[in-house]
């Protein structure tokens, strides 16, 4: 009987905070969602979005060059990582000797802890020199956030890489070997294949991080609303942008509105990295 | 003519502790040998002693020799991958890949630089028959593995060591997982390859090695204890200890 009434309590307890935890996401986008809702019901309202000038002055609200900033430092970011996250794994699931791979999982999970304003400190001290040094401009610039950011996800990337490579049963691995596979063949057509799922997610894991990151992309990107020019031209983000702005437009302002909807599209991205990591997943 | 397997002194220790000791074992070409022996006893490690397979457990020591024909495996000048293309094993456990059934029997030749599809498909149909299963999977290659039954996946993985054409077969209870249909399919099986392959067999199950060895191998505390024609030991035991396995009195 108390078994029962305990069980009962602990059910409702869990219902509960299951039911605060949606309403508060709901309750999160709607906000955002009626904030931006000044930009998106006036007309012209995608035109006048996706311009490339933003000016407060004088009423403009392009948010091109900050989707821009995001899309190139995000994808430049995984362009540089993915391929070392995936050495590091393969590294630590096959190469290293048996007795040093739980060190060398716990190390890189060590290594994700760091904060990223430590990431961007040293960025400031090392990659924005560098970058002045070989580029010749300001060095403060989408390059510089995008080497900061990757290595920012490289141990993240690199752990998940290596769970999921060392997740493929070993059976597998040994029915390759038997069938006269060597270590490359048996990595390339059993292991990735197999570890495939894992592997997508863990891009997913990196993609969402790199989209989402702001303290360490301000401290380097230069902060500048135009149009970046290349690579080497300083830039904003979405989410650095937002940082900057933040304080600067009280709500109900023209300018709110168009944090908003920063956020909005921030918050779509990622709706998007959920529905593609279900879809990895094999769930429809 | 399918080759014999010898080992002289086979000796293997995981992490310094012994497993195996002093085995001198001979399989002859196109016989059936079966090893029998109580759980723990280093069975499995024996056969995987056979493909250099042992070599891919962390820990493990191998000393001693063993002989493809006259080809010492573990000669420093053997190229591991053509070895075990001629040694083929299959596990305990099913193990297909998380492929289709095509792919599986498949993957040994593509390992080994068959691409034409048109040979690809002849050499999944050949294994497939030989492993008497094709007449339950013909029209339908492209399934995913993992669908079959137990049965099933245990002769895919078969037909996935036939593939690649070897001359010895090494069995790891291949039974063990299944129903006695499957398993009586299996057995009838083996018989059928007999000849055509060396093959060294591991099993619990006694009846199993008495209906379908040539030779029975002993073994206990990693010691090869007794070996014999199939029908004489188990009529009439040479070694006390083989006698109390057989008739279920064995204590360590
Ligand atoms: N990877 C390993 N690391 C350390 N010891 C091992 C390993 N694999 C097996 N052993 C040990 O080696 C001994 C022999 O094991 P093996 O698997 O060869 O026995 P087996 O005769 O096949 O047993 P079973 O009939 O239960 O399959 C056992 O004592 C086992 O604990
Ligand atoms: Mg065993």
């Amino acid at each position: 009987m108390r078994d029962q009434q305990r069980e009962k309590v602990i059910q409702s307890v869990t219902w509960g905070l299951g039911g605060i935890f949606v309403l508060l996401g709901f309750g999160l986008m709607a906000m955002v969602l009626v904030g931006a809702w000044p930009t998106l019901a006036e007309p012209h309202a995608l035109a006048r979005l996706l311009s490339p000038t933003w000016d407060p002055m004088r009423d403009q609200w392009g948010l091109l060059p900050f989707l821009l900033g995001t899309a190139v430092v995000t994808c430049l970011a995984l362009a540089i990582v993915v391929p070392l996250a995936l050495a590091t794994g393969i590294s630590i699931s096959r190469m290293l000797p048996w007795s040093l791979r739980p060190q060398a999982v716990r190390l890189l999970a060590a290594l994700t802890a760091i904060p990223s304003v430590v990431f961007g400190w040293w960025g400031l001290e090392t990659v924005v020199p560098a970058v002045r040094i070989l580029g010749g401009q300001a060095g403060f610039s989408l390059l510089a956030a995008a080497i900061v950011l990757a290595l920012m996800l490289w141990p993240t990337l690199g752990f998940l890489f290596a769970e999921a490579l060392m997740k493929v049963p070993r059976s597998y691995v040994e029915a390759s070997a038997a069938l006269g596979a060597s270590d490359d063949q048996t990595l390339v057509r059993i292991l990735i294949p197999s570890a495939w799922p894992q592997l997508m997610n863990a891009f997913l894991v990196a993609v969402a991080r790199g989209l989402g990151e702001t303290v360490a992309v301000q401290m380097v990107i230069g902060g500048q609303v135009a149009m970046p020019a290349g690579l080497l031209s300083p830039g904003a983000t979405l989410t650095t942008q937002l940082l900057t702005d933040a304080t600067l437009f009280p709500p109900g302002t023209r300018g709110h509105a168009a944090l908003d909807a920063m956020a909005l599209a921030l918050l779509a991205a990622m709706g998007l990295l959920v529905r593609l990591s279900a879809r990895w997943q094999g769930q429809p | 003519m399918a080759p014999t397997i010898r080992t002289e002194h086979l000796s293997v220790s995981y992490h310094r502790t012994p497993v195996l000791h002093q085995i001198s074992l001979e399989a002859a070409g196109g016989e059936v040998l079966a090893l029998i022996g109580p759980s723990g006893c280093g069975k499995s490690t024996f056969l995987r002693a056979l493909n250099r397979l042992v070599e891919e457990t962390p820990g493990a020591r191998v000393e001693g020799r063993v002989y493809l024909g006259n080809m010492n495996i573990y000669a420093p000048s053997v190229d591991v991958t053509q070895l075990r293309r001629r040694v083929g094993m299959v596990f305990q456990a099913p193990n297909p890949f998380p492929f289709s059934i095509f792919d599986n029997v498949a993957y040994g030749p593509r390992l080994h630089g068959v691409t034409d599809a048109g040979e690809l498909r002849r050499i999944v149909e050949r294994s497939l028959q030989e492993a008497a299963l094709w007449d339950e999977v013909r029209g339908k290659l492209r399934r995913p593995a993992l669908t079959l039954s137990g049965g099933q996946q245990q002769r895919l993985c078969i037909a996935r060591a036939l593939a690649v054409d070897p001359e010895v077969l090494l069995l790891d209870e291949p039974t063990a997982a299944l129903d006695p249909l499957s398993t009586e399919k299996i057995e009838e099986l083996i018989a059928n390859l007999r000849g055509r392959y060396t093959i060294v067999m591991v099993t619990h199950n006694l009846r199993q090695a008495a209906r379908i060895s040539d030779r029975t191998a002993f073994f206990a505390e990693g010691r090869l204890v007794e070996v014999g024609w199939t029908r004489q030991m188990f009529t009439a035991p040479q070694d006390p200890r083989t006698e109390q396995y057989l008739t279920g009195r064995y204590q360590p």
